[in-house]
């Protein structure tokens, strides 16, 4: 078989511009570069080489070494190693296993799953499929959003593909290993994304979440022991295989290891997905890949993890992105969310549009997350409009921190995160909203107000465009 | 019996066959991106575009492709010469696509692009 790499192949298609020079495409490295309907495309570029080397002489036990010494670790949110997620579920003994792919991608501005499915959707099988007989499971499913309708078709018609090969399906490759993998649609509630909620979603209850332990891994989906992981974590495991763990474990740093791959969005020149080595400062993906702040406007902070993150600011900018250094300066890797946020934003009006999103999105089910998450809306709401009062900042760091402990699923435990962290390093944006009544990014519009100063020569053209008759004349 | 690598090799060389058969290591190859994003951008345009101009019997091996990433440029559109490399064209709309097909596919002189 061809001995050409699988990572960083599509270079060269695309050559070495700015944008792609320093990024090392592992779970991306199919996306842009094959057609992601055409099986033949795929193995073209080594794909299912992976599983069929694990079938031809690897043990299920040495699967789950590999992984583990990769270091690969979950990129769904919260970075739990994967290999020993992969052998806390070989470890129980069931009649029925099931292997869940998570493609609910709930974050808003979050598409790097949605871009490897569109783009590389028989990696994820493969991944799937790899994992299986890893943790002695034939049974597969994606859960995916309906809102991603040519994502599903793509995943159709590549289990379809994969069936017909005998890539999926009984005795695989002719082995002993069988597999399949069904497609369960969610209706796109953010809780949803979280794995507790997600099987009750497929098991056809309410999607909410239940308290954990038990684990998913002991008793998940319909209580069989069930391995859940994110659709990027599924498409590393077929090069960890291929290229060995040892050269994926030399990538990155040294908890942190491979890969991970961003949404860039917001005010940024070259807005898109990128993927780059864990331990690339956040400063060398602004600025050299995403190209910059556009209009020679300032960086003001970056706001990574979603609705689940938090803000780091400009001073941090040379923060390294792994796990541990992000949750250090009060923020989250999570999955991938990274939003540039420049000197014309309000911190608060931005903390403002998280806690909306998570408070509209909470299931209800506890009450730290239902109504704690609406009370400190309230507050932010008040303060945006200029009616925040003294004792407002400290309401707010403690019921957030109340909120963060008591909660029964990740998405309360993190709701105040933006707010919070925003709190840390913009403290005097709160407090000018507070006591001066004054947003100086000036993106809170109930507190603009306008004045005429002594310039005013009388001229009459504020009078002739005023839409709303707001300049009298006496 | 045949180890699982065995049967794969077996498979990956008929598929080579089957892109070979398709001209897909001796024609000009062209990919449109056919993502969501792309095709918000405008690609399938850009796709009827060249799929018409190989009805009508350019010599192209013509494929779709998934999202590069590259957000901020599309919808793309890359030509790849078996001997001379690939060029990358960005923001195509069907106008673009037809002096891709004239200019370069047919003249063999790329367009000129600026680095993006
Ligand atoms: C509110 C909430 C939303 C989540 N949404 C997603 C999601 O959209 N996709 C995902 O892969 N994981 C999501 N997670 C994390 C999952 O619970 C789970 O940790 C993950 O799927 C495990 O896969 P990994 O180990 O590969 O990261 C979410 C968690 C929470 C608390």
């Amino acid at each position: 078989m061809s001995e050409k790499k699988l990572h960083n192949r599509s270079f060269e298609v695309f050559g070495k511009s700015k944008f792609f020079a320093s990024q090392l495409r592992i779970a991306l490295r199919n996306c842009g570069y094959i057609d992601p309907e055409n099986l033949d495309d795929y193995l073209n570029v080594r794909g299912f080489e992976a599983l069929a080397k694990v079938l031809t002489g690897m043990k299920s036990e040495d699967v789950i070494a590999e992984i583990k010494k990769a270091g690969l670790r979950g990129r769904g949110g919260a970075g739990f190693g994967s290999g020993l997620k992969w052998e806390l579920v070989a470890r129980e003994k069931s009649d029925q296993k099931y292997v869940i792919c998570n493609a609910d991608e709930g974050d808003p501005g979050a598409f790097m799953d949605r871009s490897i499915i569109e783009g590389d959707p028989f990696t994820v099988l493969e991944g799937m499929a790899i994992a299986g007989y890893a943790v002695g499971s034939d049974k597969g499913i994606v859960y995916i959003r309906a809102e991603y309708p040519l994502a599903i078709t793509r995943l159709e018609k590549a289990i379809d593909a994969a069936r017909k090969a005998n890539l999926l399906g009984n005795n695989i490759l002719g082995s002993k290993f069988s597999f399949d993998i069904e497609i369960r649609l969610g209706a796109g509630a953010f809780v949803c994304g979280e794995e507790t909620a997600l099987m009750q979603s497929i098991e056809g209850h309410r999607g909410m979440p239940r308290p954990r332990p038990p684990y998913p891994s002991a008793s998940g989906l319909f209580c069989k022991p069930t391995l859940i992981n994110n659709v990027e974590t599924w498409a590393n495991v077929p090069v960890i295989i291929v290229e060995g763990s040892q050269w994926f474990a030399s990538v990155g740093t040294e908890k942190s290891k491979g890969t991970k791959v961003f949404a860039l969005a917001g005010k940024i020149t070259n807005t898109g997905l990128v993927e780059v080595p864990m331990g690339t400062t956040l400063r060398h993906v602004i600025f050299d890949i995403g190209g910059g702040i556009p209009k020679g406007k300032n960086l003001k902070a970056v706001q990574t993890g979603g609705p689940s993150g938090g803000c780091i600011p400009v001073e941090l900018i040379d923060t390294p992105i792994d796990y541990d250094s992000l949750a250090k300066v009060g923020s989250i890797m999570g999955s991938g969310g990274m939003i540039v946020i420049d000197e014309d934003s309000c911190m608060v009006n931005i903390a403002k549009y998280f806690l909306e999103f998570t408070q509209s999105e909470s299931c209800g089910k506890c009450t730290p997350c239902r109504e704690g998450t609406k009370r400190m809306l309230e507050i932010l709401t008040r303060i945006t409009e200029g009616q925040g009062k003294e004792g407002d900042i400290e309401k707010l760091e403690r019921l957030g921190n109340t909120i963060k402990k008591a909660s029964l699923c990740g998405l309360g435990q993190s709701a105040p995160n933006p707010v919070l962290s925003t709190i840390r390093y913009f403290r005097n944006e709160y407090e000018d909203h507070i006591k001066n009544k004054k947003c100086t990014a000036g993106a809170c519009s109930k507190m603009i107000r306008f004045e005429i100063n002594d310039k005013c020569i009388g001229c009459g053209a504020c009078y002739e465009t005023c839409k709303f008759d707001a300049i009298e004349m006496i | 019996m045949k180890t699982p690598l065995e049967i794969l090799k077996e498979k990956k060389d008929a598929a080579e066959k089957h892109l070979k058969e398709q001209g897909y290591f001796s024609k000009k190859r062209v990919y449109v991106g056919m993502a969501t994003c792309e095709i918000a951008a405008g690609s399938k345009e850009v796709m009827e575009e060249f799929e018409n101009a190989k009805r009508s019997g350019l010599d192209i091996y013509l494929s779709q492709k998934g999202c590069a990433g590259r957000c901020h440029v599309e919808p793309t559109v890359e030509v790849i010469d078996p001997e001379k490399g690939s060029v990358l064209y960005t923001q195509v709309d069907p106008k673009k696509a037809k002096e891709i097909i004239q200019k370069h596919i047919i003249g063999g002189e790329p367009l000129a692009e600026g680095e993006k």
